[in-house]
């Protein structure tokens, strides 16, 4: 029998390690199934045009071509959405972007099958498109959807015109507290949309049974959304839809929703055979979907010492063409908007705009590092007027304890104090800004920048099943899917930390939405959270039944009994009367009782809202999740010459309740900085009227090893969640939410020009500094 | 008569025959950015005369009258890597080890890189910095064209139809002079926003080029002169100044016309200031 | 088939286009599918193979070009010292989570290793800069590849 190791926090490798470092991990693009065809997509080239026919002659007429869907193969009733359903499974009677899937080819290679699609003659006649989100909510803006109001919604969305959705959230009286205030803060900030860039573009392959049953396998951060989008947008039951999951090649929210399954599942319907699609960079790039730009206007005040009092924030953002997560985004901002700060008199409202570009969607963050990317800097203007230590006002302000969130969830853990102590201990901060002056060499100035912030872990539904085999070992079904942040190395570690077992006697299932309990998806930080308590409550009903059996086989009280390391049951106090795990598996298989499971599920339910404290307008969500913290300083390097921003050093402290495996929460902290390095310095999808201008790496530039700062440290904060699996809340998120507001600060710290826009390129810094003193970037 | 298929001559004569048999043929060298253009459905050409097996492309060597000969083929690992590459001659090295990246080095070649001519290269003002000449056989026999000479427009080159590089020729470096190129882009790797190569002798004579801001390399004899009979932040300035009337930059997501206006002069002081400090200068 | 390759030290046959390049037939006909496809455009690096011992990108080497060459895939390099101390110290460090980008790293840092047996931090880098990865943020690549050739060193002086 093995021996037992402690499971929960040890940084043990990834389960997958070794297909990956030997190049035996498949992806959606290693799939084959014998007889395979290929698909294409066709895409839209206006941003706005009615469809009025297709000519598919010169296509089918291609040797090796074997069918070509359009939206004539689709209903218009059918639409899809997580919040508005508002979108078809590919365009149907109208085109509403640039690059949107208007068609798509299978034939029996990949190039027979692009060759076609470029034969594929679609009729447009083209209309005036909305490009701009706030122009788009002006009257007299071209409506992207007809009747948008005439949509289903599951919440009271507002949606009219190009409004999409729109949200307000309040507490307190903030119009009566600009008058206490001795300083009041107000700026205009804008982000940008950033491209998710996973390496792995998106791809699905369908598999069409004698029956007429569907398997899709997927790129996908969830098989339950696949499963959903595409049965709503084709109108299916979801009886005849099975979901599964290769090895996914990263997500940060790019695969949550559906990208190509939708339009590959009509194809191979229509083929009646299997088909492969995979996009190509450029279309991954044009078709799916990215960050939400952010137009934010932010104003807050405070008095002479220190005390934080008002906050009052509009957002427009720009949500594209169809709804996907953008209601949720909005409200989460909105929510988030304060950071972990006790501010008592807050006014949040904004709204998301329809355009004629590509969807917006979830996007690692979730519309907090654009919001914080104004938050974190409107404190520390306020500090800078009052003569206070950016740090030192912070702390006046902080949430601490069990101080509940902006609009009154209650806070079970917080950590954030600590994390703070942790990164101004270790960056030396008093020490280093003091010395700046000095530390700057020729043409380069240094600056430090500190910034907090919060992220949920949570949100909606999630299961776990937990089966004894014959052998006494364990298999783990949660549904939920392992991006490469390893979740299934995670939920096997809590598996096994719950049956005192070797996570080597833990298999756990890949997602199949055949077998797997609803996990709602790899997204909002959650699996570690969410699933981590299902696998931790299923597990306790097998620890139950196992008691029950050996209670009945030792004949003593279930009581009487614990579990030993190395998966044994045994009589409390009495070493030698004890069961391996096999013999009670075997005797509930072959005598009595059944095969041992265990299950558990739910839906987090913790409330978003007092009611008694603060009023929501349109909402999209009740119950969110709980908080982490976090705080991180860097220290920035400005070349005064070109304007350009370095980052030499950053340190970044999470409080994660408790860390399940310590080298995976570094791993996401360091990954999630360097992603927010891009979104600072140097990413950004430009838009040549309604086309992409830059669809490609050699144009969209993300942080190579060159980027990275010469010194990242990620600390790991333990604040002990009494409602998490071993305390543990989560980490997939919250690294990014707050690097681009301590850069824009460190940025203001080394040459006093403060951004007001993303990303704070070198250009943008060098036309600061050539303007007089006080100019923004 | 049309030409199909991928060839592989072993000298300059064979394939400049095969290039002459059928316009449509196009000759590829490390093929960093033909196959990347090919991929992208960008060009579609029915035959490639490749240049791999030609050794008379192949490296770097000793000229006889002191400067140092550049192979078309050379892959600009190598390049970087040249102990040949000393003093002035140092800013040919110094361009080549900021192309892309290390593997892309390991394919790419300087007759390639520089046939392409995409303003946002870093050879094109190293070469023209430097007084390079570009060595071309066509049809018509081999000619060499002075660098500043070589690259003409956007993407255009003094190549004729049917014309390959086969070497680039630098004059004899000035071993106890200084050659640098600074270069700004937005990530390491990327193209130049812009950059300045840097040529200053012993005795202070400078030559500088700039690139990235304009359809080719920007040069000026008089910046040139000026810079070389000082150093001060003044004439810093008008060098710049002169330069900048030169350029015809392009608004494109690297930067604005007006930002790289701005850094010319601004990349010039850098240059300068690093050509002056470096260690062979001091000596 | 019309094209004779050296792949992992065995000679392969393929049927390739003028315009195929290295990695649609290493794919698509060799089965050999740890060089991914992420950008066709050679800027992402998870193509990455070895070419006459120096990393190169599949995607744009043209198959026809690479007759007579030496190409090694991660299929063919698990042999050695430096690939093996690598395996090792990835997955000892967590220096990969999604793993897309992994093949290419492994290649173009076992490359590496065989030439430069105590790199620095800043020599990894400039080694691996051709290498994108979104998920780690490049940290615990740097620390594996160092804690690999501090390896092989011990090994080799034991």
């Amino acid at each position: 029998m093995s021996s037992f190791i402690q499971a929960v926090g040890a940084s043990i490798p990834q389960l997958d390690s070794d297909e990956k470092v030997t190049g035996r991990a498949q992806y959606i693009a290693d799939l084959w199934r014998p007889g395979m065809l290929h698909a294409a997509i066709v895409q839209s080239p206006h941003a706005h045009a009615r469809i009025r026919g297709y000519d598919l002659q010169a296509a089918l007429a291609l040797p090796g071509v074997r069918a070509i869907v359009t939206g004539d193969d689709l209903d218009a009733a059918h639409r899809m959405g997580a919040f508005i359903k508002d979108e078809p499974a590919f365009a149907k009677g109208k085109v509403r972007y640039v690059g949107e899937i208007v068609a798509a080819v299978a034939a029996d290679t990949e190039a027979i099958a692009r060759a076609a699609a470029r034969l594929v003659r679609v009729d447009y006649e083209v209309l005036p498109a909305a490009l701009d989100p706030e122009l788009a909510l002006q009257p007299g803006a071209p409506w992207v959807h007809d009747d948008a109001a005439s949509y289903v919604k599951v919440f009271d969305a507002g949606t009219q015109g190009n409004v999409c959705s729109r949200t307000t959230l309040s507490e307190g009286d903030v119009a009566a507290a600009w008058a206490q205030c001795d300083v009041v803060v107000e700026r205009r900030y804008q982000t940008q949309a950033q491209a998710h860039l996973s390496l792995e573009p998106c791809g699905a392959l369908a598999e069409v049974d004698a029956q007429g049953r569907i398997t899709l396998w997927s790129a996908n951060q969830s098989v339950f959304r696949v499963q959903a989008n595409v049965c709503e947008s084709l109108g299916l039951p979801m009886t005849r839809l099975r979901c599964q999951t290769p090895r996914v090649g990263a997500g940060f929210g790019n695969k949550m929703e559906a990208h190509v399954q939708p339009v590959l599942v009509r194809l191979a319907m229509k083929a009646r055979r299997t088909v492969r699609l995979i996009l190509s960079r450029e279309e991954d790039f044009e078709t799916v979907r990215a960050r939400h730009p952010f137009v934010i206007r932010m104003k807050t005040g405070a008095k002479r010492d220190g005390t934080l009092l008002a906050r009052e924030v509009e957002l427009v953002l720009d949500g594209g063409a169809y709804g996907d997560d953008s209601p949720g985004v909005l409200g989460y901002a909105l929510l988030m908007n304060v950071g972990p700060y006790n501010i008592p008199n807050v006014h949040a409202h904004g709204q998301v705009a329809y355009t004629n570009k590509m969807r917006f969607g979830a996007f690692r963050g979730f519309g907090v590092p654009q919001v914080t990317f104004a938050s974190e800097q409107q404190i520390d203007e306020i500090a800078l007027q009052l003569g206070l230590d950016p740090i030192e006002l912070r702390r006046r302000n902080l949430k601490t304890g069990n101080a509940p969130w902006f609009c009154g969830q209650q806070v079970a853990s917080n950590g954030l104090t600590q994390c703070l102590a942790m990164v101004e201990h270790a960056s030396g901060w008093q020490a280093a800004r003091a010395a700046r002056a000095q530390r700057a060499q020729g043409d380069k100035r240094i600056g430090y920048g500190v910034a907090t912030s919060a992220h949920i872990g949570g949100l909606l539904a999630s299961g776990a099943i937990v089966r004894m085999l014959e052998d006494g070992s364990v298999l783990l079904n949660t549904g939920a899917v392992d991006i490469g942040q390893g979740s299934n190395t995670v939920l096997t570690q809590i598996c096994a930390e719950a049956l005192k077992i070797a996570p080597e006697q833990v298999a756990i299932a890949s997602p199949d939405t055949d077998g797997s309990p609803y996990n709602w998806g790899t997204t909002a930080s959650r699996v570690t959270y969410v699933a981590g308590r299902s696998v931790v409550q299923a597990a306790a009903e097998v620890e139950k039944k196992i008691k029950q059996h050996a209670s009945e086989m030792l004949e003593c009280a279930v009581d009487d009994l614990e579990l030993r390391a190395g998966g044994r049951v045994g009589v409390k106090g009495v070493p030698g009367r004890e069961l391996p795990f096999a013999a009670v598996s075997g005797r509930a298989h072959w005598a009595a009782g059944g095969p041992i499971i265990g299950s558990h599920s739910w839906v987090f339910d913790q409330k978003t809202v007092d009611p008694k404290r603060a009023v929501a307008t349109g909402l999209p969500f009740s119950q969110i999740g709980i908080f982490s913290f976090t705080a991180l300083v860097v220290e920035v390097e400005v070349d005064i010459l070109t304007g350009k921003v370095r980052v030499p050093r950053a340190w970044s402290a999470v409080d994660v309740g408790r860390a399940i495996n310590p080298q995976l929460v570094t791993g996401q902290i360091e990954g999630a900085f360097v992603q927010g390095l891009g979104f600072a310095l140097t990413e950004e999808m430009v838009w040549d009227g309604g086309k992409l201008a830059n669809p490609t790496l050699m144009d969209y530039k993300i942080p190579t090893f060159a980027e990275l700062p010469e010194v990242l440290k990620a600390y790991i904060v333990e604040s002990h969640e009494p409602t998490g699996p071993f305390g543990a809340k989560s980490v997939g998120e919250i690294g990014m939410n707050a690097v681009a507001a301590a850069i824009a600060n460190g940025v203001a710290d080394a040459v006093g020009v403060r951004a007001e826009r993303l990303p704070m390129s070198g250009e943008r810094i060098l036309q600061a500094l050539l303007q007089p003193a006080g100019a923004a970037a | 008569m049309a030409l199909t298929g991928y060839h592989r001559p072993a000298t300059v004569d064979e394939a400049v025959a095969l290039l002459a048999a059928d316009a449509e043929a196009k000759p590829i060298a490390g093929g960093a950015t033909l196959v990347a253009m090919l991929n992208a459905r960008v060009i579609e050409p029915p035959a490639l005369v490749s240049l791999a097996g030609i050794a008379e492309l192949q490296g770097l060597s000793a000229a006889a009258g002191g400067g140092v000969r550049i192979g078309a083929f050379t892959r600009h690992r190598d390049t970087a890597a040249s102990p040949l590459l000393v003093g002035t001659l140092a800013v040919v090295r110094d361009a080549a080890g900021q192309i892309a990246n290390a593997t892309v080095r390991n394919m790419g070649t300087i007759g390639g890189s520089i046939a392409f001519a995409d303003p946002g290269l870093d050879y094109p003002p190293a070469l023209v910095a430097a007084g390079a000449e570009v060595e071309i056989a066509g049809p018509d026999g081999r000619r060499r064209v002075p660098a500043a000479g070589f690259f003409i427009d956007w993407y255009t080159t003094a190549l004729q139809p049917g014309e390959i590089v086969i070497a680039v020729h630098l004059p004899p470096a000035d071993a106890l002079g200084t050659g640098l190129y600074v270069k700004h882009a937005r990530v390491a790797g990327d193209y130049a926003t812009a950059s300045v190569a840097i040529c200053r002798r012993a005795d202070c004579a400078v030559s500088v080029a700039v690139g990235g801001c304009g359809p080719a390399p920007l040069a000026s004899a008089e910046a040139n002169a000026l810079l070389s009979a000082g150093t001060g932040d003044d004439i810093i300035a008008r060098a710049g100044a002169l330069l900048q009337a030169l350029a015809d930059p392009l608004d494109d997501v690297r930067g604005s016309a007006d930002y790289r206006r701005a850094l010319i002069p601004r990349l010039l002081q850098r240059a300068l200031r690093q050509a002056e400090a470096a260690p062979e200068a001091r000596a | 088939m019309n094209l004779e390759l050296q792949i992992n030290g065995e000679t392969a046959r393929v049927e390739a286009g003028q315009h195929d390049t290295l990695l649609t037939v290493l794919r698509d006909q060799l089965q050999l599918q740890a060089a991914k496809r992420g950008c066709n455009q050679g800027v992402c690096g998870v193509c990455t193979v070895q070419v006459d011992g120096w990393p190169a990108r599949a995607c744009l080497s043209l198959a026809h070009g690479c007759a007579g060459a030496q190409v090694r895939t991660l299929e063919g390099l698990h042999h050695t010292p430096a690939m093996q101390a690598l395996q090792r110290a990835f997955t000892e460090a967590g220096a990969f989570q999604c793993g897309f980008c992994t093949p290419g790293m492994l290649v173009a840092a076992e490359a590496l290793l065989a030439r430069e047996p105590a790199p620095d931090a800043a020599a990894v880098k400039a080694a691996l800069s051709g290498n994108l990865c979104r998920c780690t943020g490049y940290l615990k690549i740097v620390e594996a590849v160092q804690a690999a050739a501090a390896a092989l060193r011990q090994g080799a002086s034991a």
